[in-house]
């Protein structure tokens, strides 16, 4: 790809003769640099995992959040440059309880998932009246776990605005590899404990570092106690278990 | 002091009115599993009969019908407004909207014209999303509350004491207050409703429109009422 460069590396809306937006595609490349984000559905909810990169003992772990609440209902976990995120997330947000105020019921995933892709494209000159929001797109990719009327549902966004459902999904660095190992392990009929036990085990493999309670972080969205992020004892809980499996 | 007045008077004639009263009675009953929703068709404005035969209830979804009165102009443009908006909902959400969300939905649009609002007194009635029936009513601003029977129009003052006595069972002696009506019970007292107001009321007449709302759909049926 790099070989290729052109003039029509620079311009964020323009196509290279082959019909490509370098811009773009180098955004989705941005992703592959961040720490590694999985999600997996299960018929009793889905469960998110991150890796937390602590490059530094000096480093406050729990200040870095890579798994955040959109609603009740909705969590997402991230990958690439994570503060392009704030943007979107801070809209996933204001759409969810816009929704919620007018139609006093939750946003169905797919709708907020959507509204997420809405933004994807709006870099380079706002058109037709809408504001632009960013002069380049955005580096981040997002999975979006939920729970609705159609169930619970995982969508994976990326940075070209796409939008699709997964059963499993890794992003990020290493991504490939967990991809490989989610589509070995992954059954439709996998509980919820199962699941989270899977979402460690393909992050503990990924990870460059010793997979610890601290440098991980877990959430899951169930259609009862929606949208929970664990916590350090809850983490350390489900690490045990496995380690009992393996 | 009279001459004030009578001055007073004599500026606001012939200025321009935003607003009319067309008349005309809606009302809707909610049963457990059913809802009733009816209207006259007389349109009048002030001796003067318009139309013998004007709709005010629509139809929003498959399971949700708006009853309007007051300002006919205006009820048809809200009406229509909620109708777009049920089906950008469908369009955006990929499922049909339900009858509590169409009523906070139409809380807010109403709202919207608060400092010049939509004449309108309105009713969205139908079946709730858990398939029981259902009774929004309005004031023109857009306060909403969830009722059990609600009758709105020229003929509400008769009409509702009397639905407070049969439906709410209010004021009588001895009776089971857990009480509900069957769908006949309710269609009936629908009709007898409109009949009984018919007598009193200049603005309620000609035809009814009386809507029926159950797990099969909407079954319409229109009776006469007096014509004079």
């Amino acid at each position: 790809m790099f070989l290729t460069r052109s003039e029509y590396d620079r311009g964020v809306n323009t196509f290279s003769p082959e019909g490509r937006l370098f811009q773009v595609e180098y955004a989705i490349e941005a992703i592959k640099l961040g720490s590694i984000a999985i999600g997996v559905k299960t018929s009793e909810g889905v469960v998110l995992g991150v890796e937390k990169r602590i490059t530094s003992p000096l480093l406050v772990g729990s200040s870095i959040e890579k798994i955040l609440e959109i609603d009740n209902h909705i969590g997402c976990a991230m990958s690439g440059l994570t503060a392009d995120s704030r943007t979107i997330i801070e809209h996933a947000r204001v759409e969810a309880q816009n929704h919620t105020f007018v139609y006093e019921e939750h946003i169905p995933v797919e709708s907020l998932s959507q509204s997420i892709c809405d933004l994807a494209l709006r870099f380079g000159e706002g058109a037709h009246g809408e504001e632009s929001i960013m002069s380049r797109p955005f580096g981040v990719s997002l999975l979006v776990a939920g729970y609705d009327h159609k169930g619970p549902q995982l969508y994976y966004t990326d940075p070209s605005g796409s939008l699709v459902l997964y059963e499993a999904k890794a992003i990020g660095a290493g991504s490939e590899g967990a991809q490989t190992e989610l589509q070995q392990s992954y059954y439709k009929t996998m509980s919820l404990e199962e699941a989270e036990v899977l979402v460690l085990k393909v992050l503990k493999q990924v990870m460059e570092e010793k997979l610890t309670n601290s440098n991980i972080q877990l959430a899951k969205v169930t259609p009862s106690k929606g949208y929970q992020i664990h916590t350090a004892d809850e983490l350390a809980a489900i690490i045990a278990r496995l380690d009992e499996q393996e | 002091m009279s001459t004030e007045i009578q001055n007073a008077a004599k500026s606001h004639a012939g200025r321009w009115e935003p607003y009319v009263d067309n008349g005309g009675t809606s009302l809707a009953i909610a049963g457990p599993d059913f809802c009733i929703i009816a209207s006259d068709t007389r349109q009048s404005e002030g001796y003067s009969i318009n139309t013998r035969y004007d709709s005010k209830v629509h139809q929003i979804t498959d399971k949700v019908l708006f009853a309007t009165s007051g300002y006919s102009a205006d009820g048809k443009k809200l009406a229509e407004n909620i109708k777009i908006q049920a089906e950008k909902y469908l369009d955006k959400n990929d499922k049909i909207i339900q009858a509590p969300s169409i009523a906070q939905m139409t809380s807010i649009i109403m709202y919207q014209k608060r400092f010049f609002p939509y004449y309108v007194f309105p009713i969205l009635a139908g079946l709730d999303g858990e398939g029981k029936g259902c009774v929004f009513s309005y004031d023109p601003v857009g306060n909403m509350e969830r009722v059990g029977f609600q009758v709105y129009g020229s003929a509400s003052a008769l009409i509702q004491p009397f639905l407070d006595n049969q439906v709410g069972l209010k004021h009588q002696e001895n009776v089971d207050k857990n009480r509900t009506l069957s769908k006949q019970e309710a269609f009936d007292l629908a009709i007898d409703s409109f009949t009984s107001a018919t007598e009193r009321d200049i603005y309620t007449g000609d035809y009814l429109e009386i809507y029926t709302v159950d797990s099969t759909g909407i079954h319409k049926e229109v009776r006469t009422l007096k014509f004079d």
